[in-house]
């Protein structure tokens, strides 16, 4: 049963006299993977930190569950149930695994203390070394481990944990594999169809159209700041895909795909 | 915390994917890989080279460990060790501070300048010169955090401003320091004896306060935001980490600790001076960088910390009395600095390999 979890209604941004955002709506359901696409500067990334709360938005409207909410920094948005792991950046490398997966979210004893407050690290490590498990990283890898010793598809399946450990209502990936190699990317997308099968929805944002064709349910893509196009993955093509991000005339594509 | 979630039952839980293999690690090979991880912490390469550096003067003369050359080594030492705490957290977060030599000096003669023209209780100026000390660190914060400054620049600055004020508002002349009675003196500059060695209270502060340091990196929430915003800044914010408060705090804990370590000093020799703690910035760095803190951010070590400030200055104590010349003594220095980040950064390489 699909219920919708998120609903974005003309969401406007400008960074002076740049609108990277202009009137972008947008609806995501519960247990489906959207996949957002569009070419550099279309708003893509604009869009994320909008909605998990790096910035805020001008004008329009952000519901969440049903309810209107403001997004005004990532606590907010994390405490919404929006996860979002960022390109590249979304782990402290010198950090072991299990201060990452709870970084900002620490299980402290004596909360009294505030921000001086003790770490409950036998929770932490015992948390941290379940959840590993739990989330089906097969490796036997240790929660003390610094992220430094792992591969890329590794840290990356970390960072997913890490966002569904929260359970997570949406998990927002920004161009996850990038940087990884063939296998690991194919781990990464497995993850993310388990994902959606636990009931999380995704959205998920790559500059590889056959990854999308792999996972999504739905495409979305956008150019010059707004959406142009809202579309069932399945009934569609990679060439018609291609042709709505970059705006080109579809049959001038595929007389170009026929010449090459 | 939101930790109640965690505990909910349900979820995304794939219990059927569990594949614990190889969990079956022996005892004697738990032990070996603890030592293997202990050798290879870059505090342990330090303490090596200090116990070497102890014996090597040991045996060079055996007036280094009488008790009046331990008891000078031991005055001096707590005060660079104190700002050197506030700069190992500042350096893990991934800035630095080059203001904390002037504010050794200026704390201290701001208060005195008060004591004597103004007439008012030291315990009261010395409120004040800390008061202003906080005012210089939370700038230096706000001009890193706010406008996006680089902490070198900002803070090389906030030298020339603070050293240049003290210097001006006492015409460049040493103040007699504060003769009358006050409980604040034997408390931050008295002394006692252990058996023949003669010990100041500094040491006794350093010692509480690298507790403190260390208990805050290690075991604090806050202590994991220092780490993970020197990790990596950007990955921090994203998880809701108050990246630039965290910053502003500690630049004016590092402020504080050296108007603080500028105070003992100036009570313990009884004069504050306007060009006290000159270059301590670069002492104090190089004692934290040698004892194995990224100078990069991300990784920190308080117990580092405590080894490269009593290498650094054994090392000076000990080439005096070895007899190099004084004027010689730097190249030594700064040849065990180089060897140092060499040996930190040849392990580093080999960690992330492994």
């Amino acid at each position: 049963m699909m219920r919708e979890v998120l609903r974005l209604e003309n969401v406007a941004k400008s960074f002076g006299s740049v609108q990277a955002l202009r009137d972008v709506s947008l609806t995501v359901n519960t247990g489906e993977v959207v996949a957002l696409l569009g070419d550099n500067g279309a708003g893509k990334s604009t869009l994320i930190k909008a909605i998990s709360g790096l910035h805020g938005i001008d004008r329009g409207r952000i519901i969440v569950d049903g309810k209107e909410v403001t997004i005004r920094n990532p606590r907010d948005a994390m405490n919404l149930g929006i996860e979002t792991i960022h390109q590249d950046s979304s782990l402290a490398v010198d950090l072991s695994i299990a201060r990452n997966l709870f970084l900002g979210r620490e299980p402290v004893k004596a909360a009294f203390l505030g921000p001086l407050a003790p770490l409950d690290l036998p929770q932490l490590k015992r948390q941290a070394s379940d959840l590993l498990r739990r989330v089906g990283i097969r490796k036997n890898l240790d929660a003390d481990a610094p992220i430094k010793a792992l591969s890329g598809g590794e840290r990356q399946s970390i960072a997913i944990s890490r966002a569904m450990q929260f359970f997570a209502k949406i998990i927002i990936l920004d161009e996850p594999t990038n940087n990884l190699g063939v296998e690991e990317t194919h781990g990464v997308l497995r993850f993310i169809k388990e994902v959606r099968d636990a009931g999380h929805s995704v959205i998920y944002i790559t500059h590889n159209i056959h990854h999308v064709f792999q996972v999504a349910d739905r495409i979305v893509v956008m150019r010059q700041g707004t959406v142009v196009a809202d579309i069932k993955a399945e009934g569609t093509s990679i060439l018609e895909v291609e042709a709505i991000i970059t705006g080109a005339d579809l049959h001038e594509l595929e007389v170009d795909a026929r010449r090459s | 915390m939101t930790n109640d979630a965690l505990t909910r039952p349900g979820g995304t839980a794939r219990a059927d994917r569990l594949l614990d293999r190889n969990h079956d690690t022996g005892g004697a090979k738990v032990k070996s890989t603890r030592w293997r991880a202990l050798l290879r912490k870059p505090e342990t390469s330090s303490f090596i080279i200090l116990c070497l550096a102890v014996v090597f003067f040991t045996l060079a003369n055996d007036r280094f460990l009488s008790p009046l050359n331990l008891a000078n080594l031991l005055a001096f030492l707590p005060e660079l060790g104190i700002i050197a705490l506030g700069m190992t957290l500042l350096l893990t977060a991934g800035e630095f501070d080059l203001s904390v030599g002037a504010v050794f000096a200026f704390c201290p003669v701001i208060s005195m300048l008060l004591v004597q023209h103004a007439g008012i209780d030291l315990g009261l100026a010395l409120i004040v010169g800390f008061a202003l000390t906080a005012v210089i660190g939370l700038a230096n914060g706000l001009f890193v955090t706010k406008i996006g400054i680089s902490s070198f620049l900002v803070t090389l600055a906030m030298l020339l401003l603070v050293r240049g004020s003290t210097l001006f508002a006492t015409q460049g002349f040493p103040l007699a320091s504060f003769s009358g009675e006050t409980i604040l003196k034997p408390l931050l500059a008295g002394s006692f004896y252990v058996g023949e060695v003669r010990f100041h209270a500094s040491i006794i502060w350093f010692a509480l306060l690298a507790a403190l340091a260390f208990y805050v990196l290690n075991y604090s929430k806050v202590g994991n935001w220092i780490s993970a915003i020197g990790s990596n800044r950007n990955a921090a914010i994203a998880r809701g980490v108050p990246a630039d408060a965290v910053k502003i705090g500690l630049f004016i804990a590092t402020s504080l600790l050296a108007a603080l370590a500028g105070t003992i000093s100036a009570l313990r020799i009884s004069s504050a001076s306007p060009v006290a703690g000159d270059q301590y910035e670069l002492e104090v760095i190089a004692m934290v960088v040698v004892g194995g803190t990224a100078l990069t951010g991300g990784r920190g070590t308080i117990i580092g910390t405590i080894i490269g400030v009593f290498l650094l200055r054994i090392i000076r104590n000990g080439i005096v009395l070895v007899g190099v010349p004084g004027l010689a003594f730097n190249i030594f220095v700064g040849g065990l600095i180089l060897v140092m980040l060499v040996v930190h950064a040849a392990m580093q390489k080999r960690s992330s390999r492994a």
